[in-house]
């Protein structure tokens, strides 16, 4: 065999394993929900799948941001934490302390991005663990929810604030339009910006970016208030869905925002992943959840089936890594 | 960097410290171990008996579990460790908390529970138990829905959607087993079940995965407010089920819900008054350690009633 | 093939091994023997499959197909583990050792001896490691943190391991990479010693002088494919570089006389405590400055302060003129200032990341629009890199994990290459890299210099310092001990300001 056809037919084999690493969770994902549509045909009514969409829009818009954390090799346990905080902050706006309804609007945005700026402030400039910082996040503003809110839950939103949560453009959920664009931008910025390559540079060997001129500090900091700012999101159309800002909202939700992006295929160690993998793995949450209801199956079962995939997936990732030891 | 981080720990040392100090300020000190002041349920009653404290003129300590049966237990002991005069519990787990009873035992300090009551044949020690009968509670949701389905067809049938609450938890047992037993009489009455853990969001989520599901849908019956009024969030959004067709109850009387009754989209709420629950357990405690007054019954449950929007001034919260 | 071995003496033999990577066909049917009791090299340039060979041996891969019978037997082993177990121990340049463990435990790491009651026997165990590095005739303390040893010590704890598992067959990886002139004669009598008790060495390196200072026969390997098994006494070294390059070399280091001009770099008084003490030095546009000195001299420091990757107590830097004051690297590649560091995939190389990603990333924001990439500007960058450095790979978008060491190394140039800067801070440019590829570096740096950069170069290997360097400054803890021109060095004279007072290095031994 001359060097020429074995490149090429490598070429092949190489673009294979491309491919299955990509395709391979979706596979994963159309034989859950053939599954799920052949045991209940509702599954595939096409207000199901707007629902699960939906229901799981809250959880993928902090997964998008979350994606780009683990990229970096990070993580941050307080995404839950900032939900309920921002939340409680927009809705105090609007029904305590008489906010006009744009800054009901903004200021939870801006509080997510304030926390995420200390968050990934924190952990780079002092030199401590994310996980420890974060873990410190999530019980300070999770206090500081009960605080503001005094015990109580805060309901009463305007009409307008509502169509956050609750609207619909044509047939699709506004949370569902959101959701989805930030997949959309949020891809795009991962593969065509300076951003996003710096991202995965940091992510695959921090000092080489270093030592290429990344300001590695920077780029972390940012990603996190970039969390932290889409964690706001997702309080706003949690906030507006349940009309009313909840004390225990989005307690546990950093569980099913880290699993959503392992799942889909993001390395735990960093480097490696993106959205659109993200994307399918909040679906694939979503749907044995959903399925599984209407199905009627008690959620012991719901519980163990998610724990169950979380450790595949990452299995999976380990076996691809051993493939290809080098 | 780093001297930024001491600075605040010392901060946070100086804070405790204050607050400890002033806990200690009062001759009594009463204190309290509620399963989460996150939820606004016992956030109401951690209310109710600092306005009673307030009122005797009694100091209450009150710590945060998270809803942590280990966590409840750590507190009590800190709470022994300070010296409190006597401690009013809600249990999370009506069992698993019984170790940190038996330490409260073994320092002689008086325990009154709340809402939920001990396991039966625990080998402890409680002065009373206050509560609400959540049997009962749940047994009048029932009767509700079925003397509803009866005015809307004559005769109690239909498909009712139950709202089970955090698996394991006393409250979501006994509610469903009141519900339960009465709903078992009417054969044509079809019920399912699923749980939301007592919360908002998984109340809708279920609701939404329900409404998907079911083809008809009569009555639900939410085993807490938060629960039932995710649902109606669910139900108000669904272009299948209106909800004022849908005969809606849930239970604890909480705020939201009762405005949500007085506006027209609930039908109704099981009140269980907890205030006066927690008022009259903190007063039994506070009797005893003043006086050595013991109660006359050990046991007192507080009736719970039905609020619709005809009686809604019974309700001990307003809106 | 020589395939002439073939008597009951060949205690490994390989049968067309042949091992596919994806991407990749690391060996092509390699077949030879490995003889009882010899110290069997094994050397190619990077790339030529010995250390997927030796990991296939060791059981860190498996092979595609072909056969390896050891002592007689077909061997197929799934881990190191399994290996060591049957006798087959292998010490790679990164050593295996938990340096917070005593010399004793770790030479019974994994095998810990017991007493009846199934705790570990400390005494007995300390009594077995002393005996163990008795017999190895050293100077090593059984009860020392192996942390706080050299590496040359290291690799004493590392053979006594093998050797209290009953090593048949020991493998070594490049073991002088790290050691010094003294050190390696040790190693040398060790290496003796075992011969004589009847262990198999198989010992891979790049330095052709010790290969014919210590193996008995020696195989080379070529892009995968075996080229000869000989007897070592039968060979000279340029037979042995002809066999492994294929063609023959002409000239070494092929140093250009340029015109020098500006200086670009000045450097006035650096210190940084306990590091670097006074340092004085300038450089000039076309002007190759080499830096030789032991390990622990403070060379690389020297490169990682101008670069901002260390903090100064002191001294100032000259760009150009002008003072600057460099906080990090993103501040010194603006004053068109590159590292290449020592470590090629730890430092330089993103390996997740494509032949594209890498290329580009110091580029980029010189490439984009508004934060979004420019990626006919970047494919253009990389097309023409991949063509100056003659890298090979099958695509722009492969992997660098895939690629080899010399291709590595290659990929790092081009992307300082294509950042176009005015100063180039080399350490260790040519360090594990095979003697083709090593001129194709010396040939790049030339280009360098040609377009009017100016490089200062950090290098072990003093031939390089004396082939390359316009001028070399001479460094001993953390001192310049002198500075000499190209005409006026040799190496005595180096040798002579980088040791000093008698010290053989930088490390306490």
């Amino acid at each position: 065999m001359d060097a020429l056809t074995e490149d090429k037919n490598q070429g092949l084999v190489e673009r294979f394993f491309i491919f299955w690493d990509k395709i391979g969770i979706l596979l994963v994902f159309i034989v859950v929900c053939v599954i799920f549509g052949i045991l209940n045909p509702v599954f595939f009514n096409p207000l199901n799948i707007i629902n699960v969409i939906r229901q799981v829009s809250i959880i993928g818009v902090m997964a998008v941001g979350m994606t780009l954390v683990i990229l970096l090799g990070l993580i941050d346990l307080s995404v839950g934490s900032i939900v309920a905080f921002a939340g409680i902050v927009a809705a105090g706006f609007q029904v305590k302390w008489g906010g006009s309804f744009f800054l009901s609007l903004v200021i939870p945005l801006l509080v997510g991005a304030g926390i995420g700026f200390f968050n990934g402030y924190v952990s780079t400039k002092g030199g401590i663990h994310p996980f420890i910082v974060t873990l410190g996040s999530m019980s300070i503003f999770r206090g500081a929810t009960l605080l503001i809110a005094q015990g109580k839950p805060i309901s009463g939103m305007s009409p307008a604030f509502r169509f956050i949560g609750a609207g619909m453009i044509g047939p699709i959920p506004f949370p569902v339009i959101l959701f989805l664009g930030c997949v959309i931008i949020f891809g795009i910025m991962l593969r065509r910006t300076v951003f996003g390559r710096y991202i995965y540079a940091i992510g695959g060997n921090q000092e080489a970016a270093l030592l290429s001129g990344i300001m590695v500090d920077r780029v972390k900091i940012l990603t996190y208030t970039i969390l932290g700012t889409l964690s706001g999101l997702s309080a706003l159309i949690l906030t507006s869905r349940l009309n009313s800002g909840e004390l225990v909202a989005g307690q546990g939700y950093e569980l099913d925002v880290i699993a959503s992006v392992v799942i889909g295929g993001t390395s735990m160690m960093g480097g490696e992943g993106g959205v659109y993998g993200t994307l399918i793995g909040a679906l694939l949450i979503g749907v044995i959840s959903n399925g599984l209801n209407l199905l009627g199956v008690q959620p012991y079962w719901q519980m163990m089936v998610k724990g169950t995939i979380i450790i595949l997936a990452v299995l999976m990732d380990r076996m691809k890594r051993r493939f290809r030891t080098v | 960097m780093k001297k930024i981080g001491l600075l605040f720990i010392v901060a946070i040392l100086a804070f405790s410290c204050l607050f400890g100090t002033l806990a200690f300020a009062q001759e009594y000190t009463i204190g309290l171990s509620f399963p989460s002041l996150s939820f606004a349920w016992f956030a109401f009653l951690e209310q109710a008996v600092k306005d009673k404290a307030s009122q005797l003129g009694v100091n209450v300590v009150s710590l945060e579990a998270n809803d942590e049966v280990s966590k409840q237990i750590s507190i009590i002991e800190d709470m022994i460790i300070k010296k409190v005069n006597g401690v009013l519990l809600v249990p999370i787990e009506v069992e698993a908390v019984v170790p940190g009873v038996e330490a409260l035992n073994k320092a002689n300090i008086p325990v009154v529970t709340v809402d939920r009551r001990l396991k039966e044949g625990v080998p402890v020690q409680v002065l009373a138990h206050v509560g609400a009968d959540n049997y009962t509670g749940g047994k009048k949701a029932a009767e509700f829905i079925v003397a509803e389905l009866n005015k809307k067809f004559g005769e109690p049938k239909g498909t009712v959607i139950e709202l089970y609450g955090t698996p394991g938890a006393g409250p979501a047992i006994d509610r469903s087993s009141g519900f339960q037993d009465v709903m078992k009489q009417y054969p044509n009455i079809t019920v399912k079940t699923q749980t939301a853990n007592f919360r908002r969001d998984d109340g809708m989520q279920v609701m939404e995965d329900f409404i998907m599901s079911s083809p008809e849908i009569d009555a639900v019956f939410g085993a807490n407010d938060e629960m039932i009024l995710g649902a109606l969030e669910a139900l108000q959004a669904s272009a299948k089920f209106n909800v004022q067709e849908v005969v809606t109850i849930g239970f604890d009387a909480l705020t939201d819900a009762l405005k949500s009754i007085s506006d027209g989209i609930l039908d109704a709420t099981i009140e269980q008054f907890p205030g006066k629950q927690a008022a009259t357990g903190f007063e039994i405690l506070y009797n005893f350690v003043k006086d050595g007054k013991t109660p006359e019954d050990s046991v007192i449950l507080i009736e719970p009633a039905v609020i619709t929007k005809d009686n809604l001034d019974q309700a001990e919260k307003s809106f | 093939m020589d395939k002439t071995f073939n008597n009951g003496d060949g205690i490994l033999q390989f049968e067309n091994v042949t091992k596919r990577f994806p991407g990749v066909l690391a060996l092509d049917s390699v077949s030879f023997d490995v003889l009882k009791g010899e110290v069997h090299a094994l050397v190619g340039e990077n790339g030529a499959g010995k250390s997927t060979l030796i990991k296939i041996v060791t059981g860190v891969y498996q092979k595609t197909s072909g056969s390896i019978l050891f002592q007689g037997k077909l061997i197929d082993y799934q881990n190191p583990h399994e290996a060591l177990r049957n006798g087959i121990a292998a010490i790679y340049q990164e050593l295996n050792l938990i340096p917070a463990l005593t010399v004793a435990e770790n030479i019974f790491m994994g095998h810990h001896i017991r007493n009846e009651r199934g705790f570990i026997d400390w005494k007995k165990m300390r009594e077995e490691a002393q005996k163990l590095i008795d017999f190895l005739e050293v100077d090593v303390e059984i009860d020392a943190k192996v942390g706080t040893l050299g590496v040359a010590k290291k690799q004493v704890v590392e053979i006594a391991k093998a050797l209290s598992l009953n090593a048949q067959i020991l493998i070594m990886d490049e073991p002088t990479a790290a050691l010094a002139k003294k050190e390696i004669e040790t190693l040398f009598r060790i290496i003796k010693f075992l011969k004589s008790k009847g262990v198999t060495i198989i010992y891979i390196s790049h330095h052709l002088d010790e290969i014919f200072a210590i193996s008995d026969r020696v195989t080379v390997l070529r892009d995968g494919k075996h080229v000869a098994t000989n007897n070592t006494a039968t060979l000279t070294i340029d037979d042995l570089i002809k066999m492994m390059v294929g063609r023959k070399l002409v000239e070494q280091f092929p140093h250009m006389d340029h015109q020098v001009k500006d200086e670009v770099l000045r450097v006035e008084n650096l210190k940084r405590k306990g590091v670097l003490h006074n340092i004085n030095f300038s450089l000039k546009k076309g002007q190759i400055v080499g830096i030789a000195g032991m390990v622990g001299s403070g060379r690389t420091e020297l490169l990682r302060a101008i670069y901002g990757l260390d903090p100064l107590d002191g001294g100032k830097i000259f760009v150009k003129g002008d003072e600057v004051n460099i906080q990090s690297p993103y501040d010194a590649i603006n004053l068109g200032i590159a590292l290449l560091p020592e470590e090629r995939k730890t430092q330089g190389l993103v390996l997740l990341l494509s032949v594209t990603d890498n290329i580009g990333l110091p580029s980029l924001t010189k490439i984009s629009n508004r934060g979004f990439i420019d990626d006919t500007k970047l494919n253009h960058i990389t097309s023409e890199m991949v063509q100056m450095m003659n890298i090979k790979t099958p695509s722009f978008h492969q992997k660098t994990m895939f690629l080899s060491g010399g291709n590595q190394q290659k990929v790092v140039l081009g992307k300082w290459f294509a950042r176009e800067c005015d100063i180039y801070l080399f350490d260790e440019p040519t360090r594990g890299i095979d003697v083709g590829a090593k001129i194709e570096i010396y040939h790049l740096m030339n280009k360098l210099i040609e377009r009017g950069a100016a490089i200062l170069m950090v290098s072990s290997e003093l031939p390089e310092i004396l082939g390359m360097s316009d001028q070399i400054l001479v460094m001993k803890e953390g001192k310049i001990t002198g500075t000499l021109t190209r005409q006026n060095a040799n190496q005595e004279e180096v040798l002579k300001l980088a040791i000093g007072g008698g010290h053989l290095n930088g490390r306490s031994d």
